[in-house]
């Protein structure tokens, strides 16, 4: 390919210079309650600002005339409920990413579903967005689940929302009842750490405020909410943010080559800087940042490298590479913030494993605090929590892990809590409270491993499914042994 | 080579994390390679995922037998240039049986040669981890897909019962009899695929470009005769056309569409102003409503 060609290639579309376009895609989420119009307000914004191919178009328009559920008008929920199940019961189960390019900006949309039971697959979507659009649907207001995926999207750390007052047709076009909407809104969102709040009156039916500006609502003089979506900031790291790279694993190759593979987190790193292995403290010079395209003087926040140091630090995955000053905490007992996701509520027996940027760490105990009421959106005393309940919680660790606080750097700040037996993913929490040597393993603590297994695991070698088998055999007897009180610790020696 | 823009970047450095995520939680994964463009790509980010080591797992290829031949023999170049492990498995039950695209309907050839050949060549080879090369941007529920997309014992995908999956923390803890199916490419678009292949430099398939090839007009699509098994309907006669593909499987259910791109620049322009999606063109796709995500149910990647 010559050069000629290149510029060619990359001058297609000439309405916008590709610099203006050349930022990374702003990650959009849609969310609010059941009904109140979501898939419908993102398939208008698809057929409207052209995300539609035509015989995408020519299937909608065909599907709309067979279910007829807004009598000639087009189903614009087709768009994106792309399950069979969705599309019988005319619901959103699970969350679907469209991507679509104006001429200003990349997007995908997370389109998720509002349906209490679907909540999990809400949190999954807004874990992945840069800014929600929380709608309403004007003739109810704010209820219940607005308020729950209100605290979702803080609770994962999205700063940005806009809150869209759908079905404005459906009310007259009436400002009055706008403001009291979006004043009840704001009132709310004192309680979450949100940066940015704009309320935009829509009406994704007939498309008035979405791309086209509504005639029918002089009043409302803020921007469209494509306007909006255009031209607002996404998501930007501070710029002194510290050095963090998770170790996702060691690559060897021939002449000696051993390098640390991971995607920085956050912070630079430069050739020549110093990084330490924040769980032994151990400390080498870096000598070289790998890439297949040669190699790097320094690499940032989103870089996926290799790091090659001047001494072996005897780490694997799961340690994290961090800069001399600003360490993450060598934890062992930590406070965290919750969404459950699992069917099955917490069980304080069960065995949990926490996934934290690339370390698995066994969890020797774990207990809730506290639950928010999503009347009030007040913490309450609780000790138990269920599915699509935010809840507080304190865990210990079977060892120590590198943590950070979430609000201090997301991505070695949140985690998952796995399920040990079956490796469902139970909750996704962020950090708010590390400690160091609080929950250090005692001589009370039994340690269950293949010595005092031997017995009831003799039938078992070393492949991989009687390892599975020797896990999931040590799993079962932590559950009675934790239920008859005994602290207990597993050695999967994997 | 031109620098990626910064969206290219992030999109390359979010696929290597996914590779490495899955290459260390997984016992024996394998790549499922399709010889296409997001094969392409696939390919060369597991290659950029690993590097200076190679790919830590075998490629596999699920031939049907009714591959374009252009295909294959691009297949066997890249594999030996890379020096990589290839494994091609073709149903042969299937093929005793004599199951094919001209005398079986496309949901029938699709389900024996293409499913149940992935799953046992899966099954024979003790996998418990497939990277594919699915965009959520190919077909409606593909775009309800995660990133490790869980199947249970059989290779089937329930779509109510998808793992939660939050932030960048992908949990590859499997549970009895499950097994995974992994999408580097999730976050990728049909565009981004090209403008990742032009900017890189990579090979593709010459079928991508424009040249007079034999050709039967069929129910308005345009179908290549690729070989001598190719059945003509009476009154049929193959023509020179001056065709391309914007998608690639096998020859008699894959269509194609005239043009004269014959540069990378050019396909790259065509397909962004494209008026259909990609998917238009392939044939077993639009066999039933649902058709994409009852096959993924049963076991299609």
């Amino acid at each position: 390919m010559n050069m000629a060609a290149l510029s060619e290639a990359q001058s297609f579309q000439p309405a916008v210079h590709p610099d203006d376009k050349s930022e990374a895609m702003l990650r959009l989420l849609t969310c609010g309650s059941v009904d109140d119009g979501k898939s419908t307000l993102i398939g208008r914004l698809l057929w409207d600002a052209a995300g539609v191919t035509d015989d995408q178009r020519a299937a909608i328009l065909h599907a709309s005339h067979a279910r007829a559920v807004n009598g000639e008008r087009i189903d614009f929920s087709l768009l994106l409920d792309g399950l069979v199940a969705e599309r019988e019961q005319g619901i959103t189960i699970d969350i679907a990413w469209r991507y679509f390019e104006t001429e200003r900006r990349r997007f995908v949309i997370i389109d998720s579903p509002g349906h209490e039971q679907y909540t999990r697959n809400m949190a999954t979507g807004a874990s992945h967005a840069d800014i929600a659009i929380l709608l309403v649907d004007a003739r109810h207001g704010v209820k219940r689940q607005t308020r729950r995926h209100a605290a979702i999207c803080n609770l994962v750390g999205i700063k940005k929302v806009i809150l869209a007052v759908n079905k404005m047709d459906q009310i007259d076009w009436s400002e009055e009842r706008y403001r009291a909407i979006e004043s009840d809104f704001r009132g709310i969102a004192g309680n979450f750490s949100f940066s940015d709040i704009v309320s935009i009156p829509v009406a994704a039916l007939t498309g008035a405020n979405v791309v086209a500006r509504s005639v029918e609502m002089p009043w409302y003089d803020g921007p469209t909410l494509l306007e909006y979506l255009e031209s607002v900031e996404a998501r930007t790291e501070p710029l002194d943010a510290p050095f963090r790279m998770p170790v996702q694993l060691v690559l060897r190759a021939s002449n000696d080559f051993r390098g640390y593979a991971g995607t920085v987190t956050s912070g630079t790193i430069r050739v020549g800087d110093r990084v330490v292995d924040a769980r032994s403290g151990l400390g080498a010079t870096l000598v070289r940042i790998a890439t297949m395209d040669g190699d790097l003087e320094s690499a940032s926040s989103g870089d996926a490298v290799t790091l090659v140091l001047d001494t072996d630090l005897d780490i694997s995955r799961g340690a994290v590479l961090t800069e001399t000053q600003r360490r993450p905490t060598n934890a062992d007992v930590l406070e965290a913030r919750l969404v459950w996701l699992s069917e099955k509520p917490f069980d304080p027996e069960a065995g949990y494993l926490l996934r934290s940027a690339t370390d698995l760490t066994p969890v020797t105990s774990m207990s809730v605090s506290a639950l928010i009421d999503f009347e009030t959106l007040a913490s309450a005393q609780a000790h138990d929590c269920g599915m699509n309940d935010i809840a507080d919680c304190r865990i210990l660790l079977g060892r120590s892990t590198a943590l950070d606080l979430f609000a201090e750097l997301p991505l070695t700040g949140n985690f998952v809590l796995v399920n040990a037996i079956d490796g469902a993913t139970v909750a996704g929490g962020v950090i708010t409270w590390v400690q160091t040597g609080a929950a250090a393993v005692g001589d009370n603590v039994l340690v269950l491993d293949r010595a005092r297994l031997s017995g009831l695991c003799a039938d078992l070698g070393d492949s991989p499914d009687d390892r599975a088998e020797y896990e999931r055999r040590a799993q079962e007897v932590a559950i009675l042994l934790r239920s008859a009180g005994v602290p207990v610790l597993i050695d999967t020696d994997r | 080579m031109t620098a990626l823009t910064s969206h290219l970047k992030l999109l390359e450095a979010e696929s290597i994390h996914i590779f490495r995520e899955a290459a260390a939680q997984f016992r024996a994964p394998v790549l499922l390679y399709s010889i296409g463009k997001d094969s392409t790509v696939l390919l060369h980010l597991a290659r950029k995922a690993f590097w200076p080591a190679k790919p830590p797992f075998p490629l596999l290829h699920v031939d049907t037998t009714w591959k374009f031949q252009d295909m294959i023999a691009f297949r066997d170049r890249t594999v030996s240039e890379m020096g990589l492990d290839l494994i091609v498995h073709t149903n042969h039950d299937g093929l005793a049986k004599n199951i094919n695209p001209f005398d079986h309907p496309p949901s029938v050839y699709t389900d024996i040669m293409k499913t149940q050949a992935l799953r046992q060549a899966l099954d024979a080879g003790g996998f418990d981890a497939a990277f594919g090369g699915a965009r959520r941007d190919e077909e409606a529920s593909r775009a309800k897909e995660r990133v490790f997309s869980f199947r249970a014992s059989g290779h089937s995908w329930d779509p109510r019962l998808q793992r939660p999956e939050m932030w960048q923390l992908l949990n590859g803890r499997l549970g009895k009899d499950e097994t995974v199916r992994v999408f580097p490419l999730s976050n990728w678009t049909e565009a981004d695929v090209w403008r990742y292949i032009t900017l890189e430099e990579l090979d593709v398939v010459p079928l991508y470009f424009a040249k007079e090839r034999l050709t039967v007009e069929r129910d308005g699509q345009i179908l290549m005769a690729d070989d001598e098994r190719m059945r003509l309907l009476p009154g049929e006669e193959p023509r020179l056309r001056k065709i391309r593909f914007r998608t690639l499987g096998c020859y008699p259910l894959t269509a194609a569409i005239e043009s004269d791109a014959i540069r990378l620049d050019e396909v790259v322009t065509e397909t962004l102003e494209a008026r259909v999606s990609e998917r238009a063109g392939r044939l077993i796709d639009h066999d039933q409503a649902g058709a994409m995500e009852m096959k993924k149910r049963e076991g299609y990647f």
